[in-house]
Parts: structure tokens; sequence; C-alpha cells
């Protein structure tokens, strides 16, 4: 007979709110309130299922009327309950799409102050690549690209807050800055919103990856949705501390090495009188005499062979401040190369959570301090985060739940990307190491220089008489005098009201806002090489605001029928306004970075602002039969601001079925859960601001007269929404207790209609025009196999595999167009999305090939086609995945993760010049004959390229190399030779935890429990094949920004320990 | 359930109208600019035309267009920057019903001679290009015209154009900020004979009889002096100063040399210019107060070190510099070469070769005596002075086109000069091959185009080049 069971689920440290408790093979079920209690009606004999995400779930036969529980932690293993879209949480076993769930301890183990980044390796299908740089910025692309214009990036909901993670250069869609950026041109790499969520804070994440999963959200979910649920209260009172450090060290194998036998200059001509000469001779002394100098104003490495016993004037011998100044020093390769410029970064990261709670309510209150200090001298951000949350029982019918988060981050000497010192940012410092640069300059000696005079006292100088910066300034001079700064004060939260108006019906009113304030600041002082000196400043602020009412509807239509319900609206809006200016004709009093100083009356502040709302009214069902079918269905309806009058609804329907065949098959008990899911949805998604509308810019007035000029990007009033369709199925099963499991999915997307600036043919007057454009389809397989192989007392093991494959094709686009060109680089080299192809295809110029072998011209040189149309490379992987394991024995946990991602091709800008300047060991050494390569070809020198003539003979002509253009890099190649293959294996993160066993803890009195660890991340590249870099690193975040690499940062390992107290 | 607030979408920051003049204006400056600028993924014709070359990166004096994509920088800056907005201001201006019939009419005239004006420059840099279809949005792939046709089209524009100025009424006044308002049209009717004899001259080895035509038409009304000089005057703060001064003198650029082509002519001719075009340096390994300083040029498409060469003058170094569109100089020497041909024009080819000699030397500062001086060198006397004509009006206009890269790189072409070539190349640089974006975003009509020219490479001549 039915009785109602009373009970309290708790874990190690306090009660746990929200635990699933449902009735064994039946949808009835409910969860726990805020103080971890519940009550079920049920009979004697069944058999109570509690669950929760990241715990084990436990059965318990139901033979009393109160039974309390304590989950046990299960951090190698997928919860059974996962919080999908709105908040609402289902039971993974019947889930009709695919959902994986991370706990908050997978993704903090190494307690990493940028809480996305970590998400690497551990989610099927989720390209996941965070800049190498200090707070650089995190690219998540879900199951393959499928926006053609850039940003792929899944929605961030913590709380059911949706959270702005747009890198700035992708709002306001085809800014200048994004454009200049996507080329490969200069700029700040500012870091992604998204790393304001404190890692220390969160409970779960699940990621959504197809569009069934996401269609409650409306548009802005067509990407995918990545969900954070925060940590909660829970009864009593508890406190834990953590500190932690991390130390870091540059991965030598991702950074340029440096031939160490020839120095500076371009080849042997600078003395006229001289033949041969790799030196000036000039008087610089003054005593009418010449001497040998070296020439400064070169950045490159095809000099002088070195020689201790050659005494030169260099670069320090023109400095009057040097104590080499007018000396002569040995001609000898620098002992402190460029990779001695890096700092060892490390980072500490305090924080302190306390939560308790009552019968009535709970709460938390949270603290972090982290301090990231980068491999570049004098960068660092600095964060406080705060923390609150918290829920009240006003009434047995009525909860209040709101929850504060704030979070403070300050930047200064974020490195730049790409070709710098073009739109007031300094010269990029890696493309100077990587490009740019004579071995023979010590960088030690730098430093010296640089805070001897806290000037701009260099190694590049014009000549011996006008000592300003040639090409390049004094790296030193560039991080401590034209350091960017910047601001951002972030606050989200919500207020939520949950009134239960009857027990199979809940009414959840919900407000939530998410504001930032931005201020971002660029120097460059008088002095540098980059003029006229400039100061920038930009203010913005950002706020979405969401309002949301839910009513949620949970009623068995009979024994066997299950109902559950939601139908909702929401009201977004959406409001960026900011301002920039800078100042005109440079600085009038160095040093000072003020508007108002300077040389000439600042141009006008470029103001915008963006605003969007954004209504949707949806609904959704979900049916199940008894325990084993359940069928999924919604209904979204949006109306945009953004889009024209006459298309600015749109609705999106999604359907999804699950059957868990396990449930029929309870014989078989070998078979612990099997599940087939199946989904097809649509969802929708509206045009950037401003992008109907035609408008006029404005120049700077000439004189007294205006000056306007067309926008360069036409816009379109007959947009469209742009439309996903998305189909998944797949197969879950679970073995022996749950012991080993898999899930496996295959899904296909197809987006039409997408809204994009398409570029064409600038003979139109116009850069780009915003159209509905194409169909970007993407299928993949996403398998996720885990197991736990052994499993006893004392030791046990567990692994979880990932790997997916995703095949992304471009199906047509806009109206006769058939490629559409994504970004164009230095040296002719473009990407593109052309029709039949992937997107983001590599073009440029090949080689011409006989039978398959490159060939040469009768002078042994390479040909290469004059079209720079040629196919020469898929800036996407074929492959991604990864294998985590975690051992355990007694108080002992090591657990690590390799990850690998196989195929794709990487435009490497660093090999085209830095070949061709003579800084790379291929440039020098000995060839075939055994002699010097940089002999000339008289002395036996020379090389012979790999390759065949007109008539497929091998090369036999041996070319000279003792020069710059003469064999390597630019001009001697087309631009398919600097394409590399972006395979790679990397061992990501490794930790290891050790619990101070409780007897020993409660001798120190209040502490709890305390926990040790080490850990480490990006600890090592297995497998890579692109030389002295990281296949990793892009321009920026972005799809359109990944497969070219121009000054790209190392590779930094990190390794540190945390202590945890619980008190 | 929310009431429509689509206002919210308008971008509330932004201009929805503007004055035609606005458009009008800037239009200019960027002409102006595209033309001036030595900014090396722009106008590399300064290079072409040897009159700098580059020290350490020489891959634009060696005729590489493809490091730095300086024919998509120069194509866009022509069609989005300028031509783009004159088409607007076009539109802007024959929808204005506040206009008088005559202000509308020489403002339309003003619009379209620059037009013409831009697209000439086009032509003769690429050959073949985008002109019946060609800036309007609608049509995202426009197919290339043939050169010829359009230079016919041009000129009937021009006649168009030029037949619309009215003196009686104002055009677009200080809003064109090439004569500001100062006798106006009278001075656009002058630019415009001088366009239209530009143009006509340059079909003369091609087309005789149309050039015989339009140049006889134009050349009693073209400039008539260096007072009717049409330049761009730039300001001296930025940014509307000199885009020269911009990338080389607030730049520090260290990029470019004097060529030895132009230098060392010069040098042979004890040229008075000398010094308005470029420094003079201590070659003396051991600086002497004492030395004399000459004029030295690199060496075409090889490595030069910045500190052992002449570079561009102070003259020229200036914020402010102007930038000629049309100076009366080419005027004269279109006139020598016409008189050549046999067409009534006339004076003498003598003559007008002085005239034009004189003009420049006298807007580079020389004096008096100077100008005797030179034209009484038996190499520039035009009696005496060697070669066919063409050899002797274009060497006496290449020296007088200094700093203006693409009319210099043009009239090479044009007169048939043989300039050096750089060491890896073995045509001199007839054409600009297209952009690299349009292989990419306009294959089929960019295919058609190269095989209409006879291959899209450097080595192609244009139509007019029959030399």
């Amino acid at each position: 007979q039915q009785q109602v069971i009373h009970g309290n689920v708790s874990d190690q440290e306090g009660d746990l709110p929200g635990v699933s408790v449902k009735i064994k093979n039946t949808s009835k079920g409910t969860i726990t309130d805020g103080k971890g209690d519940y009550a079920i009606k049920a009979a004697n004999g069944k058999t109570l299922v509690f669950s929760f995400v990241g715990y084990n779930s436990q059965e318990i036969a139901v033979n009393q009327s109160t039974i309390n529980v304590t989950l046990t932690h299960n951090a190698n293993k997928l919860g059974e309950v996962v919080v999908v879209a709105l908040g609402l949480s289902r039971n993974k076993s019947e889930l009709p799409y695919s959902a994986q769930t991370l706990t908050g301890a997978e993704v903090n183990s190494n307690r990493n102050t940028n809480l996305l980044g970590e998400l690497s390796g551990k989610i099927a299908g989720a390209q996941i690549k965070q800049a190498n740089d200090i707070g650089g910025s995190t690219n998540i692309v879900l199951r393959g690209p499928k926006s053609l214009s850039g940003s792929n990036q899944p929605l961030f909901v913590v709380d059911g807050v949706p959270i702005d993670n747009s890198s700035e250069l992708e709002l306001g869609g085809m800014s200048n800055v994004t454009q200049n950026q996507r080329n490969g041109k200069g700029g700040y790499d500012y870091g992604s919103p998204g790393a304001d969520i404190n890692p220390d804070d969160v409970a779960s994440v699940t990621v959504l990856k197809g569009a069934a999963s996401t269609a409650l959200y409306g548009s802005r979910a067509a990407n995918g949705a990545i969900i954070i649920t925060t940590k909660k209260g829970n009864k009593g009172l508890n406190v834990v501390l953590n500190t932690g450090v991390l130390f870091g060290s540059v991965d030598k194998s991702t950074f340029a090495q440096y031939q160490k036998e020839y120095g500076a200059g371009y080849g042997p001509y600078y003395d006229p009188n001289t033949p041969g000469s790799h030196f000036d001779y000039t008087d610089i002394l003054g005593d009418g005499t010449k001497q040998l100098v070296v020439p400064t104003y070169d950045d490159a490495s095809y000099g002088q062979k070195f020689d201790p016993n050659l005494l030169v004037y260099d670069w320090r011998s023109l400095d009057p401040t040097s104590p080499y100044y007018h000396k002569q020093t040995p001609w000898v390769a620098a002992k402190n190369d460029p990779s001695t410029f890096f700092n060892h970064p490390y980072t500490l990261n305090n924080s302190l959570f306390i939560d308790g709670g009552t019968d009535k309510g709970n709460y938390k209150i949270g603290y972090t301090r982290s301090d990231d200090y980068g491999i570049l001298p004098n960068s660092s951000i600095g964060k406080n985060l705060f923390n609150f949350g918290g829920s009240y029982r006003l009434t047995d019918k009525l909860t209040v739940q709101a929850s504060v988060n704030y979070t403070q981050t300050a930047g200064k000497g974020r490195g730049g990307t790409g070709f710098g010192g073009q739109n007031g940012e300094p010269m990029n410092i890696l493309q100077n190491f990587r490009e740019f640069w004579q071995v023979n300059v010590d960088v030690q000696d730098l430093k010296d220089a640089y805070f001897r005079t806290n000037s701009n006292d260099n190694w590049n100088v014009k000549s011996p008489t006008d000592l300003s910066s040639a090409y390049w300034d004094n790296p030193y001079f560039v991080q401590y005098q034209n350091y960017e700064t910047d601001e951002r004060d972030r606050y989200f939260g919500n207020v939520s009201l949950d009134y239960k108006l009857f027990n199979w019906l809940d009414i959840v009113g919900r407000a939530s806002e998410d504001y930032y304030n931005e201020f971002q600041e660029q120097r460059i002082n008088v002095g540098s090489v980059v003029t006229p000196s400039s100061y920038y400043r930009l203010n913005r602020t950002y706020k979405e605001n969401n309002y949301d009412l839910l009513l949620n509807f949970n009623k068995a239509i009979t024994s066997d029928i299950s109902f559950k319900g939601v139908l909702g609206l929401n009201a977004r809006r959406q409001n960026i306004n900011s301002i920039s200016a800078s100042t005109n004709g440079g600085l009038v009093i160095p040093g000072l970075f003020a508007l108002s100083n300077s040389v000439n009356p600042i141009d006008y502040p470029i103001e915008e602002v963006d605003q969007k709302v954004v209504t949707g009214v949806f609904g959704g069902v979900t049916f199940g039969y008894k325990d084993f079918l359940f069928l999924d269905g919604t209904l979204r309806r949006d109306q945009s601001t953004t889009l024209p009058d006459k298309n600015n609804t749109y609705y999106y329907p999604s359907v999804a079925g699950s059957f868990v065949f396990s449930s029929l098959l309870k014989d078989y008990t070998w078979l612990s859960n099997g599940k087939v899911k199946l989904n097809y949805a649509e969802v929708g998604n509206d045009a950037p601001s401003h992008s109907i509308n035609e408008v006029y810019d404005k120049a700077a007035n000439f004189g007294s007269e205006p000056l306007y000029y067309v926008s360069t990007v036409r816009n379109n009033a007959d947009l469209k929404p742009e439309r996903t369709k998305s189909f998944e199925t797949g197969l879950e099963a679970s073995f022996l207790k749950n012991r080993i499991g898999f899930d496996f999915t295959y899904y296909k997307n197809n987006t039409i209609n997408q809204i994009l600036p398409v570029s064409v043919s600038t003979a139109t007057g116009y850069d780009g025009l915003y159209v509905n454009s194409g169909n970007v389809q993407n299928k993949g397989v996403e398998v996720t196999v885990t197991g736990n192989p052994l499993k006893t007392d004392d030791f046990s093991w567990n692994i979880n595999v990932n790997f997916a494959k995703n095949t992304n094709k471009v199906l047509s686009l806009y109206n006769g167009v058939n490629n559409y060109q994504l970004a164009a680089y230095k040296g002719g080299v473009t990407t593109n999305a052309t029709v039949g192809e992937p997107y983001g295809t590599l073009r440029g110029t090949d080689f011409i090939y006989k039978n398959g072998q490159k060939e040469v011209d009768a002078t042994g040189h390479y040909l290469f086609t004059s079209n720079s149309n040629n196919d020469i490379g898929n800036t996407n992987p074929d492959w991604t995945g990864g294998v985590y394991n975690a051992f355990r024995y007694k108080n002992f946990t090591l657990s690590f993760l390799v990850d690998f991602s196989h195929g794709g091709s990487i435009y490497d800008v660093d090999m085209v010049f830095g070949l061709w300047t003579g800084l790379y060991p291929e440039t020098a050494g000995l060839n075939d004959l055994g002699n010097p390569k940089r002999n000339p070809l008289s002395q036996g020198g020379g090389v012979i390229l790999p390759g065949v003539y007109a008539n497929g003979a091998p090369n036999t002509t041996r070319i000279d190399a003792s020069q710059n253009q003469s064999a390597y890099g630019y001009q001697t190649a087309p631009n398919k030779a600097f394409v590399y293959d972006a395979s790679y294996i990397k061992l990501r993160e490794a930790a290891f935890t050790y619990s101070v066993p409780a007897s020993f803890v409660q001798k120190i009195g209040a502490v709890k429990a305390i926990d040790v660890s080490l850990n480490g991340r990006n600890l090592w590249i297995i497998h890579k094949n692109i030389p002295y870099a990281d296949p990793e690193d892009g321009l920026g975040a972005g799809s359109a920004y990944q497969g070219v690499q121009l000054g790209s940062y190392p590779n930094v390992r990190r390794y540190g320990f945390n202590l945890k107290f619980t008190f | 359930c929310v009431k429509k607030d689509e206002y919210l979408n308008n971008d509330t920051k932004s201009a929805t109208a503007v004055p035609a003049s606005t458009l009008f204006s800037y239009a200019e400056k960027q002409l102006s600019d595209v033309l001036a600028t030595s900014a090396y993924n722009v106008n590399i014709f300064r290079l072409t035309a040897q009159q700098w070359t580059e020290t350490t990166a020489i891959s634009e004096s060696d005729y590489d267009l493809k490091l730095r994509n300086v024919p998509d920088g120069f194509w866009n800056a022509i069609y989005v920057n300028v031509l783009r907005n004159l088409y607007e201001a076009d539109k802007l201006t024959q929808a204005d019903a506040t206009l008088s019939a005559a202000q509308k009419s020489n403002q339309l005239a003003q619009i379209n001679i620059l037009e013409v004006y831009a697209y000439a420059v086009l032509v003769n840099t690429f050959g073949n290009i985008p002109y019946t279809q060609a800036v309007d949005y609608t049509n995202t792939t426009p197919k290339y015209d043939d050169a010829s046709q359009i230079y016919d089209s041009l000129l009937s524009r021009l006649d168009d154009a030029l037949s619309k100025l009215n003196t009686t009424a104002p055009g677009f006044n200080t809003a064109d900020l090439l004569f500001n308002g100062v006798n106006e049209i009278s001075s656009w009717k002058k630019f415009g004979n001088t366009v239209k004899l530009k143009v006509g001259i340059t079909l003369a080895d091609v087309e005789p009889a149309k050039s015989k035509l339009a140049v006889e038409a134009a050349a009693p009304n073209a400039l008539q002096s260096n007072a009717d000089n049409v330049s761009f005057n730039y300001l001296t703060t930025t940014p509307n100063t000199n885009p020269l001064w911009v990338d080389q003198v607030q730049g520090h650029l260290i990029d470019y040399v004097a060529g030895a082509t132009l230098v060392d002519l010069l040098n042979s001719l004890n040229d008075p210019r000398r010094p308005a075009y470029y420094t003079a340096i201590d070659t003396n390994a051991n600086p002497q107060s004492s030395d004399v300083l000459v004029y030295k040029g690199g060496a075409i498409g090889k490595v030069n070190t910045y500190n052992k060469f002449s570079t561009f003058s102070n003259t020229i170094a200036q914020p402010n510099l102007p930038s000629l569109l049309a100076d009366y100089s080419e005027v004269e020497f279109d006139l020598a070469e016409a008189i050549e041909r046999g067409f009534n024009v006339g004076g003498t080819a003598q003559q007008h070769y002085i005239n034009a000699i004189t003009a420049s030397i006298t807007y580079w500062g020389g004096s008096a005596t100077d100008i005797s001086t030179y034209l009484a060198n038996p190499k520039v006397a035009y009696a005496t002075a060697t070669g066919s004509y063409k050899l002797k009006i274009g060497t006496q206009k290449y020296i007088s086109l200094y700093n203006r890269g693409y009319e210099a790189w043009t009239e090479i072409r044009r007169l048939g000069l043989v300039l050096p070539l750089p060491p890896n190349q073995t045509s001199y640089l007839n054409r600009f091959t297209y952009p690299i974006t349009e292989q990419n975003v306009n294959q089929a009509n960019y295919s058609q185009a190269a095989a209409a020219i006879g291959g899209d490479n450097i080595a192609t001549k244009l139509f007019w080049d029959k030399n």
C-alpha cells in the first residue's frame, strides 16, 4: 500500500538540494528541496532511485517511512541527471538528445582561471581553442562551424542567465577591428567575457550540442549551448578554502629555434667597395678610420658567419649609455636568444566559499582572487570574483531565489596579435622574434639597455647617427611603455520566484541581468617605431536583460503515461553602447596618455549604440510511456527587432524521442541501461544590429568641409531569419552495473539562409553585402566510451574516451556566388567558403607538379602557379578526441587527459618570413656535400631543392643559399610550401590528489578534510607536425581566425599545487 | 505581446541622409589620396617608374604584387572609396529638387569628369575592368568590359559633361576641394578638357583618328599655365595631410631610396630639379666637410642600404604638399607630341616642349637661369636631343612627372621608354595583375577578362600600348 516517505539526501559536505528521487521503473518522482528534504508517495516493495549530477545514484527499497541517503561523488562518471534548456532537469537515461555533463571537479581540477579552456578534450565533438597569450580568448565550436561569418560560439547560460561570450571582435559584425585581425593585421586579444565565470563556483557544466536540445532557447543557441550550474548552499555551515599556485614555462618546441652560425644582415653587399661584405665600414669613432659596423637597421640573419676572433661594433657600441659604447665585441651568436625574453608565468588563486542553510533556505557566498602573470614581461591579469546565491522558502508553496555574481578584471600588457603597428597598437613582439631578428642580438643586453634608461635603446636602429628604431623596438620598451590596460566590471545574476500552485503546476518568474562595463586603453609612447605616438581609449557597456515566465506542468495522465510540460514567455533586451577616441598626430608630452595630450585636435570620437529586443513564446511537452518510451516536442516563436518588419517573426519546432530498451530487457542483468534517441529540430536566428538600413559614415572634416561616405558594407532591407535544421540519432548503452558504457551519436545539421556580409567583387563599390546566404552542412559522429575496468575498495580505474568526426561542406552560397572569401593574408593566401568544399579552405599559389613531384626550372628553382586560387589546404580537422584516465588508490587519485586532433591545415606566415630572413636552423648547416649551405656555390655551398625537371628527371642543380630570397622562405616557393598539418597529440592535463586521512585531519580540530593536489596542464605535446609552433594557436577567437599563424604565441606548460581545506 | 520596437534597430549614431556635396568632397580626397600615397599595399608606382626603389623588402620593386596584395588595395580604393561615393553623389544630386537646373547640371558634370578620371586610371592600370556593370550591388559578379570600348564611353561622357558646364552658376562651390569655389566652373572646364586631352592622346597609337578628334577639340581649352594646375591641397594637420608625408615622414620609414634610373638620368643632364626631388649625400667613407654632396640612386629590384643613397627631398616631405591631378607641363608635352603626330593643335613641337620643361622647372622652384641653362644643354634641346620624338618628349615628361608615380608609369609605357628590368624579371611591369579577390569571388568574369586581354600577367600590354 501507498505511504508517504520522507527523508533527507546529503553528501559528505551536507544537504543536497535538487536530487532526483524517483520510483524505479515508473515516471513518478520528485526532487529534494533547498535543504535536501523530500517527500514521495510509494508503495512498500518499490525501489527509490536517488540521482544527481556528479554523484553515484543509489537505489533503496521502500520498507520504512523515513529514508535518508548519503550520495557519494563520482567525479569520473557522468551524472545521471542533467540540467537541460531553461534550467529544467532531466534524467539522463531518458534524454532524447545528446548532452554531456562534467562536474565542477572535472572542469576545475587545475584551478585554472579560465573555465572555458578547461573543457578542452573532454567533450566529444567540441573544438575548444584558447589563445596562448595571457587571458587569450577561447573559441568553442560544437559540431563544426555552421556560420560562415565567423562566430560559431555556443550560448553560455549560468543558472538560467545567458552570458555574453562574444569576444569584442565579433560585436558589430564586420567592424574594422574584426576585419583587420581576421586578415592577420594587428590588434589585442582582450579575451572572452566567458572568463568572468568563477570556476570555483561551478557545480556542473552540461554541453548541449544539437538543436533539439537547445530549441527552447531560441535564436541564440543555434550553435549549441553550454549550461553552467553553480553550487548551492547546504545545511549547516560549510567553509571551503582553496589556495593554489600554478607555475608555467614555455614549451620550447612551440617557439622559434635559431641557427647560431650567421649574424645580422640580408646578404653580402653592405660595403660597396668590399665585395661580399656583410658589414658597413663606417667611421663611428670619429677617428678618421673606418670600423666594421653591424648593419643594425636590417632585421635578418643572412650575415657574416660568426667568428669569436672577429671584433665588430654592434648596436651596443652605438648606444652612449652602454658599457660597450664605442667598443668592439666578438662576432658571436647571442647567448640569450628571444626565448629568454619570456617570464616564467605564474598564477595565484585563492578562494573562500561559505555556504549554509536551514529548513527554510540556503545561501552561499564566495570570493576568489586570482592573479595571472604572463610570459610577456609586465603582463598580468587580476580578478576578483564574488558570488552570492541563496534561496528561501517563504511558504510551503513559494520559494524565492536570487544570485549575484560580480567580477572585476584588470588586465595589463596583453600581447598583440597578427601584424602589428598599423592601428594604434605596437609592433607584435612575437612576430619580431619569429620573423625578423638578428641572432647575434642578446635579449639580456636589451633588457639591460631598457632598464638603464627606461627608453627605447634598441638593437634595430637606423644608422650609427640615427638611433631611432628602423622596424622594431626594444621588446622591453614595447612591454613597459606601449602596454595596454583594460578593466571590466561585470555583474550578472537573477531573481526568481517559484510558486507551486498545485503539486502538478509550478509557476516560475525570473528576471536576470548581465551587465559589464569595459574600459580599454592603448598606448604608443613617443620614441616608438610606430608613429605618431598615440593614445586610444574605448568605453563600452554591455547590458542584457531577460524576463522569463515559465509554467511547469508535471502530471501523470495514467499510471503508465507521464506528462511534463512547460509554457513560457521570454523578453530579452540587449543594449551595447560604446565610445572610443584617440589622439591625433602624436603625443605632446611623452608618457602622458590622455586625449588632451594630442598634437592636433582629436578626431570625432566613435559612438556606437546597438539595441535589440527579442520576444519569445514557447512551449514544450514530454510524454513518457511506462519507463521506456519518451517523446518530447517544443515550439518557439521569436520576434526580433533586428529583422525587417515583414520577416521579423519566426518559429522553430523540435521533436525528439527516446526508447529506453533496457527497461524491457530487465532479465538481461548485464545490460544496465540502453537507449535509442532520435530527434529533429529547426532553430532560427536574427540579424546583427544595424544590418537593414543604409547609413553613411563620417570621415574627418576637411578644414571646414564635412565629409561623408557610403558605408562599405551594403545593408539589406529584405533579410529573412536564418535557419538551422538539425537531425540527430544515437544509441547509448551501459553494461555490467554501469562498469562500461558507450554513447554513439550521428548528426546532420544544415544551416540555411545565413545572414552574413558576403564578400563580393569590390567592383560593386562594396566590400560586402548583407544577404541571406547559403546552406552549410555539418554531419558527423560522436562516440563516448566510459569504463570502470577495476574497482575494489582500495583501488579503482576509470577511463573515458571520446571521439568525434565532423564533415563540413558548403552546399550553396548567395545567389550565383560560388565562393565566399573569409579572409586574406599576406602573400595572396585567402580562406574561403567554396560551394562543394568544406568551410575554411585555404587558397593560394601551388607548386607545379610533374608526375606528382614538385617541378623545378632549369636553374633548379621551384616553379609555381601564377594564379592564387588553388586549393592548398583545409582548416578543419578530420577528427578529434580525448582519453581521460583516473586511478584511485586509497586516498590517492591520479588522473590525466590526452587529447588529439588529426588533420587540418595551418598557413604559417612565421615560416614564410622566418626562413626568408635566415632565422631558422633549416637555412644554415651543411648541405649534401658536407659543406656549409651558405657558402658560395663556387666554394661547394648551395642546396638542391627536392623536385624534378620538366622532363621528370630529378633535380640536380645546386642553387645559392647564401642570402635572403635565395633558397628559403617567401618568393622561393609557393604559398603551399608554408601550409602545415595541424594534427597533434597532447598530454593536456594531469592531476594527483591526496586526501589527508580523516583520522589525521581530526587531530587538527576544526578542519573536516584536507585535499592536496598537484596538477598540470598543457604538459607535453606528444606529437605535432608544425615546426616551432603550437598547432592550436590561431589569430584569435572566431572560426575565420583559425588556420593561420602570424606572430603566434608559444604553448605554456602549467603545473602547480592546490590545497583545499574543508571546515 | 510586446509592441513593435523597430526603431531600436536604427543606427542612431549614423546619418541616413547627407548632402551630395559631402560625398563628392570625400571622393575627391580619396582619389587624390590613392594617387599621392606611397603606402606599398596601395600605390607602388614611384617604384615601377623607378623614381624610387626599395631598401630591403624589395618585393614591389621586383614586381611582386602578391606579398602585400597591391592590386587589391589599388582597385578597392578606386571602386569603393572613389567611384562608389561619386555614384551616390550623382544619385542624390539628381534627386535634389532644391538645386537650380544650372547648378545641378554643373554638379553632375563635375561628378562625371571625376568618374572618367578614376575609370581611366583603372583601365590604364589593369586593362579590361568592370564598367557597365560596375558599382551596382545588385550584381555581385560584374562582367569586365573591353578597355577600348570603355575609352570610347569615357570620351563621350567627357563631351557630355563639358557641354553641361555653365560658368554663370556654381557647382559644388567650397565643397569642391580642388578649386574651393574659386573660378569654379571655368576651372572645371579646363580640367575636363585636360582629362579629355590625356584620354585622347593615350589612344594615339591605336586609334589615331579618334585621338586626333579628341586632342584637337580639347587642346585649346586645357590648362593654360601653372596657375591652372589642378591639385588637391592638403592641410598641415592630420588626418588631412598629404599621405606621402604620413607614410614617409610621420612614419619615419627607411624602406625607400632614390631609384638609380631617374637619378642617373638627372645627373647626366645636370638637371636643376635634383635638389627639389632628392636629398644629396656624402659618399665619402670618411666624410669631410669639404666633400661634394652627390645624388645617388639605389639599384632597381636589388637590396639597397638606406644610408648610402639619396632619398626624397624635403620639398616633397611636407604635410601640406599639394598633390597634382593635372598640370600645365603635361598638357604642353601632350601638345608637342600631338604636333609630331600631325594633329592640328597650333604651335611647334619644339615650342610646346620648351613650354613644358619651363613649366615643370618653374613648378619645382627653378630659376629662369636654371631653365635657360638646361634648355641649352644639347642633350635636352629638342633639336639636338637624341632619339625619336617619343623618346625625347618621353624622357623629359618622365623627369617632369616626379612624385606622380602613376602618371610617370603610364607615360613610360605609352611612349615606349625602356627602363632597366629588376634582376628576376623578363618583362617590364606593363600592367597590374587583377586582384586576388577577383579570382576568388568573381572567377568566371575574371577568367574571361584574363583570356580577353591575353593573360593575367604583368607582361601583357594594354590595348593602347603598341611600343
